[in-house]
């Protein structure tokens, strides 16, 4: 097997409740290499903040990661003790979240709360971990780090937090980052600045980068490859091109005809009828099944993936290389 | 489509406010670390009308003002400065019956449908409240009006007992765009309406939007942050910053020949799936505090092309062509067309048919 920076296969993560298995996630396959962005895309509760939980191994109970495969640079983290993923954590694999005070402390100066953080895993200096911490804030695009670094997080804006927090995930120089949604709740311009940053962080420093979104048009401007959610599952995964370009799976497509730039002012709004099913409640089958008009009868069945290691979809009846979906 | 007057015109509003704080803030003044807040100049002298019938975008960053002027149109709110005038009238000067017409007949539809359902009343309650409540309709018909807006708005009326818990984000959203409806309205304000929704539901939320502004020919404001959705949807887009409007056109020649460098930016941002491998970022530096905004054009320490003249003059908006205000000190105060910024289907054929 040739060593990929990330691979998971058939990933299954599962929350018992009262009322029942929640299948959070439910079929995950990933690949990632050094250098690559991946964008996990899908709708709420499709089931990608519990991924990337899961790969971190920070998914709390009822929920557990009941079957799969997670090899990080070959290692089963599956495997690995509870101390060697916490080692890994936040010093080899770095997690970004949609709130950056999920990561910051309000009443620690940022300067001494970055430099415990490089201060907990290696051990070097406090001023040699000053310099680092201040590097990593200049690499972010945070203008005078030097001046910065003694200001606490309230004195940043949102945006401004949200580059501090990754400047915090960066500390470690780590191979793989997560980043849930961090660009989310900010302005088209601050969010552009910062998808600019990470693109060429990813590349300067050959990490691997997995950006969960609910936005297509970011991901297709940011990654080299994407993955589809939908109910759990990865239903259509490949290269950017390859993916939005000419999608195999009729909800990706659903997806793309409904955003609004697409669409002609004046028709109404190519939509997928429906909406995605409960967690609880998921049909038989495909989970799209309900609102997919290319449904048959072999849909009764959960289809499984088709395709290649690169390039794969989920559906009895995908669309045609070319072809447009009536 | 022109009507000699407006429906809704508000002329040089002003409104300022004492800052709100977030929650790192307020944690910081707790433990003495920050200064207790000053005054916001939320909106500095925004002038805009709306003509009966028409779809109006309200874009801008967060902090910009849109809310804030949503609520000032729909009286709300009280001015520092201006007024707000509805078919003619000062609304602050509204008494009586014909201030509680004018509220009825402008409503907001805001972004957290579920912040603004009560939890404890079932939709029957939450659509037919103010109808009964205005005399607007007997007693005994409010069961049938319900039935008939929720049939309306794509809701299934046999779920006229349930409460909003038990409905999913999207089908929230359609009760409170039937509540709003419940009223007769003949001027909407959607604040945001849709940006907390799935792109699927957005989808099937705009259309019904479209589709009741047709049916019951009412006047829109339409309230994003996303400039992809106001194309769709608006008539003329009005681009804020800082409080203050930097330019106003029709949509499509907003996209084709926007002259602001701001609203440039903004196109520009745009995250669009035909565009692998955009370089982002065209704006540098924050959006500054509306509290100390900055001197001249608030604009001026982001723009590309400022000059001395705008760091010490602000620029008022000026019309640029038919329709459209821009409010930049380049070229003589008309703004700068940046070419092929933003083609697409429908603003091609406009622009080759002399439209534009
Ligand atoms: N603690 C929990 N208990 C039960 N179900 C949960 C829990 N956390 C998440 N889930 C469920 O897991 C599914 C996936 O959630 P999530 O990964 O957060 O979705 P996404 O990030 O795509 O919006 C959702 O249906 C959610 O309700
Ligand atoms: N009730 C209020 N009290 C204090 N400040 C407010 C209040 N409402 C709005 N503001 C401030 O006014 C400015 C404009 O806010 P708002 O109209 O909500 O902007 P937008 O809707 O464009 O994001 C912001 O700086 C905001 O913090
Ligand atoms: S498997 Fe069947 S129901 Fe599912 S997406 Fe494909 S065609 Fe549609
Ligand atoms: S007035 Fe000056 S600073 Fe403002 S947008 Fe125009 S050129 Fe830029
Ligand atoms: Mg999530
Ligand atoms: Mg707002």
């Amino acid at each position: 097997m040739s060593e990929h920076l990330l691979e998971v296969r058939g990933l299954r993560t599962w929350f018992e409740t009262p009322k029942g298995t929640v299948k959070a996630v439910d079929g995950v396959d990933l690949t990632l290499n050094r250098g690559e962005i991946l964008g996990l895309v899908g709708e709420s509760g499709s089931g990608k903040s519990i991924t990337g939980f899961s790969l971190l191994g920070l998914v709390d109970p009822p929920g557990k990661v009941v079957e799969g495969d997670i090899r990080f640079q070959g290692e089963d983290l599956r495997a690995a003790s509870a101390r060697r993923q916490r080692a890994l954590r936040g010093n080899r694999i770095a997690m970004i979240f949609q709130d950056p005070m999920m990561t910051l402390n309000p009443v620690l100066r940022i300067g001494t709360q970055m430099i415990e953080t490089v201060q907990a895993h290696e051990k070097v200096s406090k001023s040699e971990a000053r310099r680092r911490a201040r590097d990593a804030l200049g690499m972010v695009g945070i203008p005078h780090p030097e001046e910065r670094i003694d200001a606490y997080p309230h004195e940043f804006s949102g945006g401004m937090r949200q580059r501090v927090a990754i400047a915090i995930a960066l500390l470690h120089k780590p191979d793989l980052i997560i980043a849930d949604e961090p660009t989310t709740a900010l302005d088209v311009t601050i969010q552009s600045q910062i998808l600019s940053e990470v693109q060429s962080l990813t590349r300067d420093l050959g990490m691997g980068l997995i950006w969960i979104s609910h936005d297509l048009g970011v991901v297709g401007q940011l990654a080299n490859k994407v993955a589809v959610m939908y109910a759990g599952r990865i239903v259509e995964r490949g290269a950017v091109d390859d993916v939005l370009d000419r999608p195999r799976h009729p909800y990706t497509r659903g997806l793309l005809d409904s955003l609004p730039m697409e669409n002609d002012r004046g028709q109404p709004l190519r939509q997928i009828p429906g909406n995605a099913p409960p967690p609880l409640n998921r049909p038989e089958g495909c989970p799209f099944r309900p609102r997919c008009a290319r449904a048959s009868e072999a849909c009764l069945a959960e289809p499984a993936e088709t395709g290649t290691a690169a390039r794969a979809w989920r559906c009895f009846h995908p669309l045609e290389q070319t072809g447009v979906f009536a | 489509m022109t009507d000699a007057q407006p429906m809704i015109e508000a002329a040089g509003v002003i409104k300022n406010f004492r800052r709100k704080t977030d929650l790192a803030e307020r944690i910081a003044m707790r433990v003495g670390l920050a200064q207790e807040p000053g005054t916001v100049h939320a909106l500095d002298d925004v002038s805009l009308s709306i003509r009966r019938g028409e779809v109006v975008g309200l874009v801008g960053e967060s902090g910009c003002g849109k809310s804030t002027f949503g609520r000032a149109v729909a009286g709300m709110l009280p001015l520092t400065g201006g007024v707000v005038r509805r078919n003619g009238q000062d609304i602050a000067k509204l008494k009586g019956a014909e201030a509680r017409a004018m509220r009825l007949a402008t409503q907001i539809i805001f972004q957290d449908p579920m912040s603004s359902l009560n939890p404890r009343k079932k939709v029957l309650e939450i659509i037919g409240e103010a109808p009964r409540l205005h005399g607007l309709v007997a007693r005994g018909g409010v069961r049938n009006l319900v039935e008939g807006l929720m049939d309306q708005v794509g809701l299934d009326p046999a779920m006229i007992n349930r409460y909003p818990h038990q409905f999913s984000g999207g089908q929230r959203q359609r009760i409170g765009i039937a509540r709003a409806l419940a009223v007769n309205p003949d001027f909407l304000i959607c604040d945001e309406s849709i940006a907390a929704l799935d792109v699927s539901i957005q989808a099937q939320v705009i259309n019904l939007l479209v589709r009741l502004r047709q049916d019951l020919s009412l006047t829109l404001l339409f309230i994003s942050h996303d400039l992809s959705v106001v194309r769709y949807i608006s008539d003329r887009v009005v681009i804020m910053y800082l409080g203050r409007v930097v330019e106003s056109a029709p949509t499509d020649r907003v996209f084709a020949a926007a002259r602001h460098p701001y609203t440039q930016a903004l196109l520009e941002e745009i995250p669009r799936i035909d565009r692998r491998g955009h370089r982002f970022s065209s704006v540098k530096g924050e959006i500054p505090s509306p509290m100390n905004p900055p001197g001249g054009c608030h604009f001026h320490p982001r723009c590309p092309l400022a000059m001395d003249r705008c760091r010490v003059e602000r620029p008022m908006l000026k019309q640029a062509g038919r329709d459209h205000a821009v409010a930049c000190h380049l070229d003589g105060g008309f703004g700068r067309p940046k070419p092929t910024l933003f083609p697409t289907q429908s603003t091609l054929q406009a622009a080759e048919s002399g439209l534009l």
